[in-house]
């Protein structure tokens, strides 16, 4: 009997708990939801903030973008794009909410983006408002979307992936493509606060925006950074997002980095320079790079470069002035020789080795030297090694590493060696009638 | 009844790391670089010797007492009015520590989750698997514990694991924080962040010899303080000072973190299953601890009908707070800060008291010989 009882009661008890588990006051049904998946920020009428939220449209999603309507195909229609002028970021949301059928639920957003006049105000009070917000992920892209007006949202409106029939991931992929183009920077929501707020590293952000060039005949190089640089022609990283020569259906660029101090972005740097960047940070995976010759003028080598080992960064303090050494080891394999100069032989191979060295080491120091004089903000923690000759906090703090950045001196060292030579392991010219062939 | 039950080392020590290292899945951590910056570890370590030390001292008082526990040594000490003023003192300080982190845990899970719901359905959910836990009894609250700490551990390395991508070393640095004051002199207050040891004086007639007693405390000091110390390092170590001042939920954070690849992410669901687990072991053992204490202080027959009324004075303490801020506050401030003048503080005086009292009294029997 007892036993009995207790059966019925186990039962009973089972039975109550199931009726809790049906929902809350917090339950929610994934159809009534909306997912922003990239949010951007422009600066508004007076104090105002304007905000664009591309909202994925799940079922154009899980169809692979068919159906899109109007020809559309992979990720166009697959989004949906508006924009509101508010205050703030919360109230902004609350006023989307009037007008969308669904409740918008910020767990999946990929990307937030900051107009370039918005980030040169300084984005501190955006970035403390998303970080403390639960919904917001620390894994989030932070980009800076450049030039003047409203460019985050023509950035949003802008972006129709061809590939992707899901834009999530449109965004996570580009954004990750640093690993294997260098030309762009691993920029976090929870890196950018992190380093907003720290006494040795300051924030960095991607640079996008969309394409200048509508048309094959309007592309041109005049707005590469090639010049600043004293050469005569541009290489593939001499640009920033919205200057590369190139022309599609896909409109957007995501190319270099903007620079911030605290949470002010005080420059750029181009693609270029971003590479040397992730190699100093000691995150740069591998990435072509394209090389002048050695030994002939106007002529390439292509170079498969990547980066095994973490870079070495010391600090020597010569009187109040910083004197700052990197030592960076990379590893390439040889893509292409144009001049057909056997450079993969034991011979040569040195030759190539010291250009590539010589070319590396060139483009860090003059991009480490921007940061500082320029910039005067260390991106890359290279005040980390100076942090542990220190007992305690308040001795750190009190040396005002950041001030005496801006006075660095540099000395950077670059080893190149080259592994592998691809599938031709020596180079035979070709055999014409013509000289110069 | 709960007399003739008698516990193993690994049940004791089981019951002794929920109670002291629950405080890591609040808001410990964030405590620890707040008093001093990252070195947080150092002053856990710092803190953990000198508890060993404490321990070792009272192990060593109680070597005259096997199998009395701290109200039958107030008792001996003062009679009846020594038993009740130890176990009033001792229940006032439990049912106070448990309803101020009832209330963490659901704030917290108010913040994580269930945003819309009100706060008292939340801490009511708590509060009913609390008193549920505590109606069984302490034999199964303490078996429950044994095989929930493997896996809450795991739960927790899994975390640790995961952020080690995140970690850079000179976030700790500079290695003395905020100050070798901050560490050294300020820092033995904090040993308050063991004071969760004051079960292990209740559950001495359990444990079947003062040699379990002695080897339960040693070993959960040394793994508490590992595990507290390994959680703080690692959040030290990914964030740097004074970003991990900011998180309300440092573990909870990390967690967050976690992302390999478009697969492995959003970790933080093993979290609060592991959250979850330790606020329910916890909150029903303190639950329990109350009702039993109150029971033997005024030698009532039974305790379990003791255990809904406690829950309720509980449930309602932990409503007083007007805010998540206000309930940190005293957490940090007064609970781990204070609540070693009861642990230790209150320990020592009546062990050192009693032993004075028992040498008199055995003097006196041998001059009467």
């Amino acid at each position: 009997m007892k036993n009995r009882i207790r059966k019925i009661s186990i039962i009973l008890v089972i039975f109550i708990l199931c009726l809790f588990t049906t929902g809350c006051y917090d339950s929610r049904e994934l159809d009534e939801l909306a997912y922003p998946i990239a949010i951007g920020f422009d600066k508004g009428e007076g104090k105002f903030l304007r905000m664009s939220l591309q909202i994925a449209v799940p079922t154009k999603i899980a169809g692979g973008g068919e159906g899109g309507g109007e020809g559309e195909s992979g990720g166009m229609g697959s989004v949906s794009v508006m924009t509101v002028e508010t205050p703030t970021i919360y109230s902004g949301l609350n006023m989307v909410n009037t007008y969308v059928s669904k409740q918008l639920n910020l767990s999946h957003v990929k990307t937030i983006i900051f107009s370039e006049e918005l980030a040169m105000e300084g984005i501190e009070k955006y970035i403390n408002a998303i970080s403390r917000g639960r919904e917001f992920r620390g894994t989030a892209y932070v980009l800076v979307a450049k030039g003047t007006g409203n460019t985050a949202e023509k950035f949003i409106r802008e972006v129709k992936p061809e590939l992707e029939s899901n834009p999530a991931k449109y965004y996570e992929m580009v954004l990750g493509a640093y690993g294997y183009t260098g030309f762009t920077a691993d920029s976090t929501l929870m890196s950018f606060y992190r380093n907003m707020t720290s006494y040795t590293t300051q924030p960095i952000a991607v640079l996008a925006d969309v394409s200048k060039f509508e048309k094959s005949e309007d592309i041109t190089v005049e707005y590469s950074t090639y010049k600043k640089k004293g050469r005569d022609y541009p290489l593939s990283g001499d640009y920033t997002a919205g200057n590369m020569p190139k022309v599609g259906n896909l409109k957007t660029e995501v190319m270099g980095m903007a620079v911030f101090d605290g949470a002010r972005m005080v420059g750029e740097l181009d693609g270029e320079e971003a590479s040397y960047h992730l190699i100093v940070e000691g995150k740069y995976g591998y990435s072509y790079i394209t090389i002048p010759d050695p030994e002939v003028k106007d002529l390439f080598v292509l170079l498969n470069l990547r980066q095994n080992r973490q870079p070495k960064k010391r600090v020597e303090m010569i009187g109040d002035k910083p004197q700052i050494e990197v030592n960076i080891k990379l590893e390439a394999d040889i893509l292409s020789i144009q001049s057909g100069i056997n450079y993969e032989s034991i011979e040569k191979i040195g030759v190539l080795e010291k250009a590539v060295e010589d070319f590396i080491k060139n483009g860090i120091e003059r991009m480490i030297k921007k940061t500082a004089e320029e910039f005067g903000s260390d991106t890359f923690g290279i005040g980390e090694d100076i942090k542990k000759r220190f007992l305690t906090w308040d001795q750190w703090t009190d040396f005002d590493w950041k001030q005496k950045y801006r006075n660095s001196s540099f000395n950077v060292n670059v080893d190149v060696k080259i592994r592998r030579p691809g599938h031709i392991i020596k180079t035979i010219p070709a055999h014409g009638t013509q000289k110069g062939e | 009844m709960e007399n003739k039950i008698v516990f193993g080392k690994r049940e004791a020590i089981s019951c002794l790391l929920i109670f002291m290292c629950n405080q890591l899945f609040l808001s410990f951590p964030r405590n620890m670089a707040d008093s001093v910056g990252n070195a947080g570890w150092i002053l856990i370590l710092y803190v953990s010797i000198i508890c060993l030390i404490l321990f070792l001292i009272i192990s060593k008082l109680y070597k005259n007492f096997e199998g009395k526990d701290i109200l039958d040594i107030g008792e001996f000490l003062g009679g009846n009015i020594g038993r009740i003023l130890v176990g009033m003192i001792f229940v006032i300080d439990y049912v106070f520590i448990i309803a101020v982190i009832l209330r963490e845990y659901g704030e917290d899970l108010k913040i994580i989750s269930l945003i819309q719901s009100p706060i008292s359905f939340v801490l009511a959910f708590f509060a009913i698997g609390m008193v549920i836990g505590a109606y069984f009894g302490l034999e199964p609250l303490l078996r429950l514990g044994t095989i929930s700490v493997p896996v809450i551990f795991l739960g927790f390395l899994i975390v640790l694991v995961g952020s080690i991508k995140y970690i850079n070393v000179s976030n700790i640095l500079p290695i003395l924080g905020t100050g070798p004051t901050d560490i050294f002199i300020k820092g033995p207050s904090r040993i308050s962040i063991f004071s969760g040891l004051s079960s292990l004086f209740l559950l001495t007639p359990f444990l079947g010899g003062h040699q379990n007693f002695k080897k339960s405390g040693i070993f959960g000091i040394v793994l508490s303080s590992l595990i507290l110390t390994s959680g703080t390092l690692v959040y030290s170590l990914v964030l740097p000072y004074p970003t991990t001042t900011s998180s309300f939920l440092p573990i909870y954070q990390l967690s967050r973190l976690i992302s390999y690849g478009r697969f492995f992410q959003r970790i933080e669901s093993i979290f609060v299953l592991v959250w979850s687990m330790i606020a329910l072991i916890y909150l029903s053992a303190g639950l329990f601890f109350s009702a039993y204490i109150y029971k033997k202080t005024f030698k009532l027959e039974y305790h379990r009908p003791l255990i809904l009324p406690f829950g309720i004075l509980v449930f309602t303490i932990s409503l007083l707070p007007r805010s998540l801020m206000e309930t940190i506050f005293i957490d940090n401030i007064i609970i781990r800060k204070y609540a070693w003048t009861v642990t230790f503080g209150l320990t020592l005086i009546l062990l050192i008291l009693a032993s004075i009292k028992k040498r008199i009294k055995e003097g006196s029997l041998k001059n009467e010989k």
